[in-house]
C-alpha cells in the first residue's frame, strides 16, 4: 500500500500536518489564545418563533466581568443582513426570532463563567408566536404565516409564499413519451446535521484600522468579502485567519456568526471569542430534508423513457446556501442515464427551522434516494435485473446525458461492474440476506477560481501557498505531492501555507470536491512557471538555447548532461541568494445562459453495493458487506482517497439507518446534542467495508484526477433500502431505516397478509 | 457551569453530616458521569458537592464473603466487569455493566450511582432485581439494608431519607446456581441509552425471574413459579401468553423519541424470549427440573 | 469547603500544583489553565471521547470530571505520548495508516487506544472497535484507526 520510494503522485504519502494531529500540537481555532480576549455567549429563547418586545440587559451587565451585552439595538439600523445567496440573515434576530436557537443578544465577558451567567440573566420580553412552518406541508400551505418578510423580496413573484424559489429543468416532452410502464412514488429524506467533531468557532479582534477575524470556515475569502461589505472596509483591511477546520462537510462553508463577533470586537476594542457548543451547532447547520415525488417511465425492456421529478426541500428561516443546494442537486436528478425526456420541478421552502446549508453531497443524496429506489421498483415490476437495467441506460463516455452540459467523463460502466463484482452480484444469496446496488452522480464545481504561489527557496526547499481549507480531506498533502512531483523535491522539504488571507492568494472556496482539481492545477501551474524560470536560468548560465533545455522532476537536462535543479538554482541565484516564485491560476468560467451558471468541471461518479440481513424480529439491519466504488480519475494519494471514501460511506450509512433530527410540535429540536442524535460509532460499521477506485486518469485535474470525497455518500440510502427489500420483501420510502421503522413495515405487511 | 462548594469528607460520618445539613442542596459525587452533565445544563444546581471518593470505607472494592459479593459505592463498572467472582456468579450484571456507556464511562460510572440516579433506563437495575440485591445505606440514625426492589421507587426517586447515602450493594450468591442473562434494545450498536433493559434468571426449581426497565417509571421484577417459562422443552409459542402477562407492568411513554410504545412492547416479548432462552441455556447442567 | 482549591497532580510526568475553581472540569483546567489544548472539547456529555485522557492509567472523559477529583492522581494527555519529540509507535502507526483525517478526534482516539493496548497488548479487531466505541470520528476513518491500533500492537512494545 505504501510506496515509500516516492512522495509524488500516486504515493500514499503521510499526511502533511499529520504530526500535529497525532501530538495534539495542531492548533485548531479553539486552541488559539488571543491575549486579553473576551468570551462570548449567545442569548436565545426556548421557542422557535417569537416577537421580541424588549430586552433588558441590566442584570446581565451587573455580573462582574461582563464588558458588553450586545443586542440588535446596538447594531447599525436597519440591522445588516447577509448571506451567500440572499442578504436575508440578520446579524442578531431583528424584532422576531424565526427559529429555535436564533441569537437575540450576545454577552462578552472576561471569563466563560461570567458570560454564561450573564447570558442567562438577559431578560427578553417576548410573545411566542404560534403556528410556525415546520414541515413541507406547512410551507406549501397558503394559510401558513410567511417566514420571510415580503419587503425583503422585492420584485419576487413568490414573495407572498414560503417558496423561496422554484427551479425547473429538463428536456424532451415527458407527456408525450411513450412508456410501457410508469412507476410513481414519493420518497422522504430526513433532516440531519453535520456533527463535525470540532464545533464551529469564531474570534475577532480590532487590527489597526481594520479587523482580523478567525473562523473555522471553509471559505476564508468569502468571509473576507462579506465582512468587508458589512463593515464597509476595504478587503485589505479585513484579515481572515482560517485554521484547519476539524471537519467541515459543508457545514463550515458560509459565514454565520463572524459578523456579530466583528461588531463586538469593534465595540469593545478587544478580541472576542465564541466557541459553539455541539448543541448550538445543531441550531446552526443541517441538511435540508426533502420530499421527492418521482415518476419514471420505462419500456418493457427496461429502457428509460422519461423521468419526472417534483422535489420539495425544506430549508430554514434564512437561506444560507440552501437554494443553491436545491438547484444544483435537482438539476442532476435524472442521474447518469440516457433519458429522452426529463422534467424537474424543485422548490426551496422556507421554514421556522434552523438554516440548512451545504452538506456533503449537496442535494444529490436526496434526489438519488428517490430516483434509484424508483428504478428498482420498475425493475421489479418488469422482472429485469436491477444491475442490468442500470447498465442498459447508463451514459457512455462522451454522451451528453444532460443536454448542453459536460458529457459523461468516465467509463462509468466499469465502475458499476466493479461494484457488482465486489458484492458478488448474481451469485446465490445466503438465506435471509438481500443485496442492493445504486448509482450516484454529482457535478463538481460549475465555476471556480484558484490562485497559488509556489516559492522555490535558495536551498531547494519549497513553500506552497493556497487558500484552500484542509478540513481533513488532505489538501495540504495533495498540493505538496504535486509540488514534489513537479519539482522533484521530497515532501519533508515542502511546506504548505494556508489559512491567512493576508498571506495566501485568492481562492474562491473549498467545496464541491474541487480543490485537487482547481487548486491542484493552480499549484501545478505555479510549479511549471518555476520550471520555466529554471529553464531560462540554465540557458543564461550555460549559454544554451532555452529550447534545448528540459526541466523535469528536479532535474535540468541539457543536451550533453543533466544537472540537479538545486545546482542550477544556486548558481543562478548567486551570492545574494533569493528565490524563484511561481504563480498559478486556474479558472472555470461561468457560462452565461447555463441554468447553474456553468457546466460541471467533472463528475463524481460512484456505485454503492450492499449485502445485508435484517433481524426478522427486531428490524435491526446488519450490513454484511458495503462496497463503494468511485471513479476518481487518478488517486493522487490512495490512502487518503480510501479514507475519504470510507468516511463518506459511513456518513451515508448514518442518514440511511440512524440519523434524523426530531422536532417537537413547536419546531424545537428534541434530540439536540450527542445523547439522542446518533451517528455511527466503531461498533456500527459494516462487517466489511470495501472501498475501491477506478483510475483512468481522465479527470481535468493534475495527472488526470477528479474530485473525490462526496461520491461514496450519494447512493448509500437506495442501495441499503434495495437490499432490505430483497431480504424482507418490504419497500420503505422513508429514511432512516431505523429498527423501529423496519419493524413497523414488517408488522404492517404481516397485517395485510393476515 | 455555575459555581458550588466542594467537600471531600474522609469518613461516612462526615458525609452523612453534610448531607443532613444541606439536604436537597447537596449532591453526592462518585463517578459523576450524569451529575456533571446536570451541572452543565443547569438541571442540577447544588450548593455543595460531596465527593465520596476519599472516604476509606467506600473505596472501590468488591468483596467476596462466600455467601455474597459486596460492591462498594465507589466501585466502577470496569471493576465489576473484571471481577472474577462477579463474572462467575452474576454474568447478567456483567453484561449490563459492560454496556453502560463507553470504556471511558465505565471507568468512572459506579454501580451505586447507576441505581441512585433512579433512571428507569439504568442498565444494572434489572440484573440487581433478578439477583435480589440488597442495598446498604448509612444515615444519621445509623446503617440499614433494604432489598433493591424497595430501594428503587420511581423516576429519579429512590428510598433514601435525608442524610442517607448508599455505602454498598450486596449480591447474595444464588444457591443453587441459576442461569441468567441480560439484554437491551438500542438504536445503534454503539453506546446508547436503552429503550428496553431486560434481565432473566431461571433456577433449577423452575422459577423464572424477569426484570425489565425503560418501559415505565421504574424497572419491574416479576416472577413466574409455574415452571412453564423455565421449561426448555416448551415452545416459544406456548410460553408467549405467559410472557405477555409478565410484561403487564410495562407502560412505555408515547412521548419518548427513542422508541414508540408499540415497538417497545413488541420488543419486550422478543427480548424476553431471547433472554429466557439464553438464561435456560446457562443453567448449570443437571439442575433443570 | 471552598470554591477554589489547590490540587497536586502529575501531568504528563511533571508534578504540578494548580489552583482550580472547584466547579471547573478537568477538561477546562487542562485547556484553559494548563494550556494543554491537545485534549479536545466537543459534546461535553461523555459521548464523543474527544476529551479522553488517562487518569492513573485509565481512559476517562475529562469533560465529565471535576478537576479537583484528580488531586493526587497522574494525568496523561496526548501531549504526553511522545517522548523527547519522538513519536510513540501508536502515533507512528496512526500516521502510517492514514488514520488522522481532520484530526480533531484523534487525540481522544490515541488516548483510548493507548489505554486499550496497555490492557490488551494484542487485541482483535472486535476488541479495538469495542475499546474505541466511545470515540466518535465524523470523518469516519474508523477502518484506518482500527488498522493503526492493530499495526501498533503488532509492532510489539510501545
Ligand atoms: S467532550 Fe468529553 S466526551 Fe465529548
Ligand atoms: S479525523 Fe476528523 S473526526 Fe476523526
Amino acid at each position: 500500500m505504501m510506496r515509500a520510494d516516492s512522495t509524488g503522485v500516486g504515493a500514499s504519502a503521510q499526511r502533511v500536518g499529520g504530526y500535529g494531529r497525532v501530538t495534539g500540537l495542531q492548533q485548531y481555532l479553539a486552541d488559539i489564545r488571543l491575549p486579553d480576549v473576551l468570551h462570548v455567549k449567545l442569548v436565545t429563547l426556548d421557542c422557535a418563533r417569537a416577537k421580541i418586545r424588549s430586552i433588558d440587559t441590566t442584570a446581565a451587565k451587573q455580573v462582574p466581568g461582563v464588558r458588553l451585552v450586545m443586542t440588535a439595538a446596538d447594531l447599525p439600523q436597519p440591522v445588516p443582513r447577509f448571506g451567500p445567496q440572499f442578504q436575508d440573515r440578520p446579524i442578531l434576530a431583528d424584532r422576531e426570532t424565526k427559529y429555535h436557537g436564533e441569537p437575540i443578544a450576545a454577552v462578552a465577558a472576561e471569563t466563560k463563567d461570567a458570560a454564561e451567567e450573564a447570558a442567562e440573566l438577559v431578560q427578553v420580553e417576548h410573545e411566542v408566536l404560534s403556528g410556525g412552518v415546520f414541515s413541507v406541508a406547512d410551507a406549501l400551505n397558503p394559510a401558513s404565516p410567511l417566514v420571510c418578510d415580503p419587503a425583503l423580496r422585492p420584485d419576487d413573484p413568490l414573495a407572498d409564499t414560503n417558496t423561496r424559489r422554484e427551479h425547473r429543468f429538463g428536456w424532451g416532452d415527458v407527456e408525450a413519451a411513450p412508456a410501457d410502464l410508469v412507476v410513481e412514488n414519493s420518497y422522504e429524506f430526513p433532516m440531519v446535521t453535520h456533527f463535525a467533531i470540532e464545533p464551529h468557532g469564531f474570534m475577532a479582534a480590532p487590527d489597526g484600522n481594520g479587523i482580523a477575524v478567525w473562523s473555522t470556515i471553509q471559505h476564508p475569502y468569502l468571509l473576507q468579502k462579506m465582512i468587508g461589505q458589512i463593515l464597509d472596509l476595504p478587503l485589505a483591511k479585513v484579515r481572515v485567519f482560517a485554521p484547519d477546520p476539524g471537519g467541515g462537510f459543508g457545514g463550515k462553508q458560509n459565514p454565520k456568526l463572524e459578523p456579530l463577533l466583528a461588531f463586538m470586537a469593534l465595540r469593545t476594542g478587544r478580541p472576542v471569542r465564541l466557541i459553539l457548543t455541539l448543541d448550538e451547532t445543531f441550531q446552526a447547520v443541517r441538511r435540508s430534508s426533502a420530499e421527492v415525488r418521482v415518476r419514471t417511465g420505462f419500456k418493457n425492456d427496461g429502457t428509460l423513457v422519461f423521468e419526472d421529478f417534483e422535489a420539495n426541500f425544506l430549508a430554514g428561516a434564512y437561506i444560507d446556501i440552501a437554494d443553491r443546494v436545491v438547484s444544483k442537486g435537482s438539476y442532476l436528478a435524472a442521474g447518469p442515464y440516457r433519458v429522452p425526456a426529463v422534467r424537474i420541478l424543485a422548490r426551496t421552502l422556507l421554514s421556522h427551522l434552523p438554516p440548512s446549508t451545504a452538506f456533503r453531497g449537496f442535494g444529490i443524496p436526496q434526489v438519488t434516494w428517490a430516483r434509484e429506489s424508483n428504478l428498482d421498483e420498475g425493475a421489479r415490476v418488469l422482472g429485469i435485473d436491477r444491475l442490468e437495467l442500470r447498465l442498459r441506460n447508463l451514459a457512455h463516455r462522451g454522451e451528453e446525458f444532460v443536454p448542453g452540459d459536460t458529457p459523461a467523463d468516465g467509463n462509468w460502466k466499469e465502475t458499476v461492474q466493479k461494484a457488482a463484482d465486489l458484492i458478488g452480484w448474481g451469485t446465490p444469496l445466503p438465506p435471509g440476506r438481500g443485496r442492493g446496488l445504486a448509482i450516484g452522480v454529482k457535478s463538481g464545481p460549475t465555476t471556480g477560481l484558484s490562485y497559488s504561489t509556489v516559492r522555490l527557496l535558495a536551498d531547494g526547499s519549497v513553500l506552497v501557498y493556497s487558500g484552500t481549507s484542509d478540513m481533513g480531506q488532505g489538501a495540504r498533502t495533495v498540493f505538496a505531492q504535486v509540488a514534489s512531483e513537479e519539482l522533484g523535491i521530497p515532501l519533508e522539504r515542502i511546506s504548505v501555507v494556508m489559512g491567512d488571507t493576508s498571506v495566501v492568494p485568492y481562492d474562491q472556496q473549498t467545496s464541491a470536491s474541487r480543490s485537487s482539481v482547481l487548486m491542484g492545477n493552480a499549484v501545478l501551474r505555479a510549479c511549471r512557471s518555476i520550471q520555466a524560470q529554471l529553464q531560462a536560468l540554465a540557458a543564461r548560465l550555460y549559454d544554451i538555447d532555452e529550447a534545448e533545455i528540459e526541466v523535469r522532476k528536479g532535474l535540468v537536462r541539457l543536451p550533453d548532461r543533466t544537472i540537479p535543479m538545486v545546482e542550477v538554482l544556486e548558481a543562478g541565484l548567486g551570492r545574494l541568494g533569493g528565490e524563484l516564485t511561481g504563480h498559478g491560476e486556474m479558472r472555470k468560467d461561468a457560462v452565461p445562459d447555463h441554468p447553474l451558471g456553468g457546466t460541471a468541471a467533472f463528475f463524481e461518479f460512484n456505485c454503492t453495493a450492499i449485502e445485508l440481513e435484517v433481524d426478522p424480529e427486531t428490524g435491526h439491519i446488519n450490513i454484511v458487506r458495503h462496497v463503494t466504488v468511485s471513479d476518481v480519475g487518478r488517486a493522487l494519494n490512495p490512502i487518503q482517497v480510501a479514507g475519504q471514501d470510507d468516511g463518506a460511506a459511513i456518513m451515508g450509512l448514518g442518514h440511511t439507518i440512524m440519523e434524523h433530527i426530531i422536532l417537537d410540535e413547536e419546531g424545537r429540536i428534541r434530540n439536540i446534542g450527542a445523547i439522542d442524535y446518533r451517528i455511527p460509532t466503531s461498533l456500527d460499521l459494516p462487517q466489511e467495508l470495501v472501498s475501491a477506485s477506478i483510475e483512468n486518469a481522465d479527470g481535468p485535474g493534475p495527472y488526470g484526477v477528479k474530485g473525490i470525497s462526496e461520491g461514496a455518500l450519494l447512493a448509500v440510502s437506495p442501495a441499503v433500502a434495495a437490499a432490505v427489500t430483497e431480504a424482507t420483501g418490504l419497500i420503505i420510502r422513508d429514511l432512516p431505516l431505523t429498527p423501529q421503522r423496519v419493524w413497523e413495515a414488517m408488522r404492517d405487511s404481516a397485517k395485510e397478509a393476515g | 457551569m455555575r459555581g458550588f462548594q466542594y467537600a471531600r469528607p474522609v469518613t461516612v460520618g462526615e458525609a452523612v453530616a453534610l448531607l443532613d445539613e444541606y439536604g436537597p442542596d447537596a449532591r453526592l459525587l462518585a463517578g459523576g458521569t450524569d451529575l456533571v452533565i446536570g451541572f452543565r445544563d443547569g438541571s442540577i444546581r447544588p450548593k455543595v458537592v460531596i465527593d465520596l471518593k476519599r472516604i476509606s470505607e467506600l473505596r472501590p472494592s468488591i468483596e467476596h464473603t462466600g455467601e455474597s459479593i459486596s460492591i462498594s459505592a465507589c466501585a466502577v463498572m470496569t471493576d465489576i466487569v473484571e471481577h472474577a467472582g462477579v463474572r462467575e456468579h452474576f454474568p447478567a450484571l456483567v453484561e449490563a455493566a459492560q454496556v453502560v456507556g463507553s470504556v471511558q464511562i465505565r471507568n468512572r460510572a459506579t454501580l451505586a450511582g447507576n441505581i441512585c440516579n433512579g433512571s428507569p433506563a439504568a442498565d444494572t437495575a434489572p440484573p440487581l432485581l433478578v439477583y435480589d440485591a440488597m442495598v446498604a445505606v448509612s444515615g444519621p440514625t445509623g446503617a440499614r439494608r433494604m432489598p433493591i426492589d424497595e430501594f428503587i421507587v420511581g423516576p429519579k426517586r429512590v428510598a433514601l431519607e435525608r442524610g442517607e447515602l448508599v455505602t454498598a450493594i450486596e449480591l447474595p450468591i444464588p444457591d443453587p446456581p441459576i442461569g441468567s442473562a441480560y439484554t437491551r434494545l438500542t438504536r445503534r450498536w454503539g453506546t446508547d441509552l436503552a429503550s428496553i433493559t431486560l434481565c432473566c434468571g431461571v433456577d433449577g426449581a423452575g422459577v423464572t425471574r424477569l426484570a425489565y426497565g425503560s418501559v415505565g417509571p421504574r424497572a419491574f421484577l416479576v416472577v413466574d413459579e409455574s415452571g412453564i417459562l423455565a421449561d426448555p422443552h416448551m415452545s416459544d409459542d406456548a410460553k408467549a401468553p405467559l410472557l405477555d402477562r409478565m410484561f403487564a407492568e410495562a407502560t412505555p411513554s408515547p412521548r419518548s423519541m427513542r422508541a414508540s410504545p408499540e415497538y417497545r412492547l413488541a420488543m419486550l416479548r422478543v427480548l424476553g424470549a431471547r433472554a429466557l432462552r439464553t438464561a435456560i441455556g446457562r443453567l448449570p447442567k443437571g439442575s433443570t427440573t | 469547603m471552598s470554591d477554589m482549591l489547590q490540587i497536586e497532580v502529575k501531568v504528563n510526568g511533571a508534578q504540578r500544583l494548580i489552583d482550580v475553581a472547584v466547579h471547573h472540569t478537568l477538561l477546562d483546567v487542562l485547556r484553559d489553565d494548563l494550556e494543554l489544548t491537545g485534549t479536545k472539547e466537543c459534546c461535553v456529555v461523555g459521548e464523543c471521547g474527544a476529551c479522553t485522557v488517562l487518569v492513573d492509567g485509565r481512559a476517562m472523559n475529562s469533560c465529565l470530571m471535576l478537576a479537583v477529583e484528580v488531586d493526587g492522581s497522574e494525568v496523561t494527555t496526548v501531549e504526553g505520548l511522545a517522548t523527547d519529540g519522538r513519536l510513540s509507535p501508536l502515533q507512528e502507526a496512526f500516521l502510517d495508516a492514514g488514520a488522522a483525517q481532520c484530526g480533531f478526534c484523534i487525540s481522544g482516539q490515541l488516548m483510548a487506544a493507548h489505554a486499550l493496548l496497555s490492557r490488551i497488548p494484542h487485541p482483535t479487531v472486535e476488541e479495538v472497535n469495542e475499546g474505541l466505541a466511545g470515540n466518535l470520528c465524523r470523518c469516519a476513518g474508523y477502518e484506518q484507526i482500527t488498522q493503526a491500533v492493530l499495526m501498533a500492537a503488532e509492532g510489539g512494545d510501545r
